[in-house]
């Protein structure tokens, strides 16, 4: 609840710190967007978008049990409100990040995706209200047409901002935000759906409806301030260029190799993590509440440590070679849970640290590979391509395990992180003949390598 | 089941599976090949099976069957004995002789009051036996879910007094099926499998098995609970002469490929004067299935309690072939309970199904597939050559492109 007021109060003040720029007024630091102070009001706005929308997306898993009871669901029919989101996404965040590129340009196409993604929370709402499970369903897919592609949106608005200064801490910024998004949601979603069973005094799926409708009216909230903030103060240059459909085609090798990494990652992280409990609790006889907790420590230490890793990033630059110090980790961390009996808790730490450390050095890498008015379509595809290989995987995942049981898993997941490193390899070998050895091998946050 | 007499042969010309022994890592990924799994500890040998049902009688005996499967190997013998007379009973001689026999005096047998009505010909030729009794079934009331039987016991159901039915063979496996009065139309059924050559189970938990052991497996199909949250427990005991099985040891492995999910193996071996020697053993993964087909998700965890001396009369009053064999039975008892906190009850699925292997010497070991090696070899090798690769290719670049600013000696 803390957090609650506490982003109610900043709220506040960024509110008014908006209303005294009139217009045709000399600009005070706070509006000028060349000064470090009015950056940091856009990444104010900016993490909020995220937490938004990660508040929203685990909506549904803080109150799992709520849901269950309440609506009478089995946990596969659970697991649907969470498959409705991803799937659409596979192809809707590419074409979401063409149509920022193209059609919209990124302010009119955020504020686009925010009614979107605000109005559909209201039918989950409503669908939880009146006690349908399509509806709900049917919220959770709009919700993803327009959550996702906000996120496209904001990694773009990120390079916009902050593209050549401290765009990776921005990044670090973001995750950790969307975590805390994530955590406040699942800490604070149990709390008002009690405070409003007391209210309503019959528990059920109108209490549930109404805590979701409360949940909802606060996020978009936040979210509307952030495009209000964008539409006042961003003036975007526009360029001549414009990207086609078939400039995909074009795009540079090494931003398809980025791609391939950034799935290959990803996959080793995330499916682990899903079937993560019943292996801390076989193979290291766990509880199963040491289990969950092993389990969410990567997110636990993404929240705090990837704004400093971020920090760190800018500082020294070099963001190839710190993606392949996460790439190494991350294999080391797999390693050690396949083959040791070592205590979890410190592979997953590692797989933490290194998981935070590669979300705000790869990232970032993009908007130097790609010239800008292709950004939104670049962003777009990645977080398609990730979509789409986080959703086969975990099926793969799934089956494996079934199979051939959690070390094979594991070496499949070895497996998945050396041939990062092998692209990882090639990437640095093609920079290195190629022309952007310069921008990748050796950016410093500060160079204004960007234009 | 037709005449009493009937001996079948079992197909013995198994076709030649090539065996390693060089465990030389690198050498194994070149020399994958098919065969299923690496089995280090002694020989990797081959058996003939020839299995005969009550041997020597002229008759159906009545109370239960009696089978016999005679494992011949190059200089050895292991005898497979399996009665339902009384509680079922799976006693396991080794001789030295691989024209060893079993003799039934059949009315000294079925009178059940003497020993020394089964023996070994020539007897002087055994080298070791072991055998293991499934004395009874328990039931208790886990109302609180904490699956921790101590108190809520029902009366236990004493296997001795099922009702068995006859064995059913199929080669070298037989399938025993038995029912107290209060089963409804429930049984609980007993497989023995004997193997001719080392291999692995068909359906989970997939255990590994050589010639030298066989392997029991136990399944509880559509008994009605006592309880609407019942549990079970299985009470096993071992009989041995010299060198009963006297301790459980488990280990941890890293390797859960054949049985997916589980990191554990018990082994209830008969020690040699606290040596490491193994003479005999039972094997089991501590976890048991809720489905006769199981796949991972029917996977239930299982435990056992510390095996306690028992007392030899007991045993013998509640199997006919343990009287039999035995004149003073050395004699282990340990519980395997079915179920952790929180799992489903037995009534969820009506099906409780559990697999041991009983055997001679050390018991098989679980190594790597070569799958998983494979996949390390090539998943784990290649990226590593490439990146050696990948270093020289830059480096040797480098210095081509950077020869005007070599280091040069400082003086």
């Amino acid at each position: 609840m803390d957090e609650y007021e506490e982003r109610q109060s900043l709220l506040g003040d960024e509110g008014e710190g908006s209303s005294t720029s009139g217009p045709g007024r000399a600009l005070p630091a706070i509006c000028d967007p060349s000064h470090l102070l009015h950056r940091v009001i856009v990444l104010v706005f900016m993490c909020f978008l995220g937490f938004g929308s990660y508040f929203c997306y685990d909506n549904p898993a803080a109150l799992q049990t709520q849901v269950l009871q309440d609506l009478n669901l089995n946990t596969a029919g659970f697991m649907q409100l969470y498959a409705w989101y991803s799937w659409p996404n596979v192809v809707l965040c590419f074409f979401g990040g063409f149509l920022i590129d193209r059609v919209f340009g990124i302010r009119l196409f955020s504020l686009l995706c925010l009614t979107f993604s605000t109005s559909t929370q209201i039918i989950f709402a409503t669908g939880a209200l009146v006690n349908r499970f399509w509806v709900m369903a049917l919220g959770r897919f709009v919700f993803g047409i327009g959550g996702e592609s906000l996120a496209v949106a904001q990694n773009t608005y990120a390079v916009n901002w902050f593209k050549g200064k401290e765009l990776n801490l921005v990044f670090g910024l973001q995750l950790s935000m969307a975590r805390l998004g994530s955590t406040v949601n699942m800490n604070i979603m149990g709390w008002v759906y009690n405070r409003v069973a007391v209210l309503v005094g019959s528990p059920g799926y109108t209490v549930l409806g109404i805590s979701l409708m409360i949940g909802k009216y606060y996020t978009p909230k936040v979210k509307t301030y952030n495009s209000a903030e964008k539409i006042l103060h961003k003036e975007q240059g526009k360029t001549g260029e414009v990207i086609k459909l078939t400039d995909v085609k074009d795009f540079p090798i090494t931003l398809w190799l980025i791609f391939i990494i950034c799935v290959g990652y990803y996959v080793a992280v995330f499916p682990f993590i899903g079937l993560g409990q019943v292996f801390f609790i076989e193979k290291f006889s766990f509880s199963p509440a040491e289990a969950r907790a092993v389990n969410s420590i990567v997110y636990i230490i993404s929240a705090p440590v990837s704004p400093v890793l971020g920090f760190i990033v800018d500082k020294t630059g070099r963001n190839v070679v710190w993606v392949m110090i996460a790439v190494v980790t991350t294999l080391a961390a797999h390693m050690m849970l396949a083959f040791t009996f070592w205590n979890p808790w410190i592979a997953m730490s590692l797989l933490g640290v290194s998981y935070s450390l590669l979300a705000c050095a790869l990232w970032p890498m993009v908007a130097f590979v790609v010239p800008e008015h292709q950004l939104g379509t670049a962003y777009g595809f990645m977080q398609s391509i990730q979509n789409l290989g986080l959703a086969l995987i975990a099926m793969a995942a799934g089956a494996i395990v079934d199979a051939k049981g959690y070390l094979m898993l594991e070496v499949f997941f070895c497996a998945c992180i050396c041939s990062q490193y092998f692209l990882l390899i090639s990437l640095c070998v093609y920079e290195n003949v190629g022309r952007w050895t310069l921008l990748i091998f050796r950016i410093k946050g500060t160079t204004s390598s960007a234009e | 089941m037709k005449g009493s007499c009937d001996s079948l042969t079992v197909n013995m010309a198994a076709e030649k599976k090539s065996s390693c022994r060089v465990f030389t890592l690198t050498f194994q990924v070149f020399v994958l090949g098919l065969s299923q799994s690496f089995y280090i500890g002694g020989e990797v040998n081959k058996r003939q099976l020839f299995v005969e049902l009550n041997p020597g009688s002229t008759s159906v005996p009545p109370g239960g069957d009696l089978l016999h499967v005679r494992a011949v190997g190059n200089n050895d013998t292991l005898h497979f004995l399996f009665c339902s007379q009384g509680a079922p009973t799976l006693l396991l001689i080794h001789t030295n002789s691989s024209s060893s026999d079993i003799k039934v005096d059949w009315p000294l047998f079925l009178a059940r009051n003497t020993s020394g009505s089964l023996k070994v010909e020539p007897e002087s030729s055994t080298l070791y036996s072991t055998a293991v009794v499934f004395s009874r079934l328990l039931e208790y009331d886990d109302a609180n879910d904490t699956a921790d039987p101590n108190s809520d016991f029902f009366p236990p159901y004493e296997l001795q007094d099922f009702t068995w039915s006859r064995l059913k063979l199929s080669g070298p496996v037989a399938v025993l099926c038995g029912a107290a009065a209060t089963f409804a139309n429930g049984s609980l059924c007993l497989q023995l499998s004997v193997f001719e050559s080392e291999g692995r189970g068909q359906s989970l938990p997939h255990l590994l098995h050589s010639a030298n052991s066989s392997q029991l497996g136990v399944w509880l199909d559509g008994v009605l609970p006592r309880a609407t949250r019942s549990r079970f427990l299985l009470e096993l005991q071992a009989v041995g002469g010299a060198y009963p099985l006297t301790r459980v040891d488990t280990s941890r492995s890293i390797d859960d490929e054949f049985t997916p999910s589980i990191f554990k193996v018990s082994q209830w071996v008969s020690s040699l004067n606290g040596s490491s020697e193994v003479l005999g053993f039972v094997q089991w993964k501590p976890v048991a299935y809720s489905q006769s087909n199981p796949t991972l998700e029917d996977a239930t965890p299982c435990s056992h309690t510390n095996p306690r001396l028992q007392k030899g009369e007991m045993i013998m009053a509640s199997s006919s072939l343990i009287h039999a064999f035995y004149t003073e039975p050395e004699t282990f008892g340990l519980n395997v309970s079915f179920g952790l906190a929180g799992d489903p009850f037995y009534n969820s699925t009506k099906f409780l199904g559990w697999t041991m292997l009983v055997g001679i010497g050390s018991p098989p070991v679980d190594l790597f597939s070569p799958l998983v090696i494979a996949v390390m070899a090539v998943g784990l090798g290649t990226p590593m050559i490439l990146l050696l690769l990948g270093v020289i290719w830059v480096s040797v670049h480098k210095r081509g492109t950077d020869s005007t600013t070599v280091y040069q000696p400082i003086n």
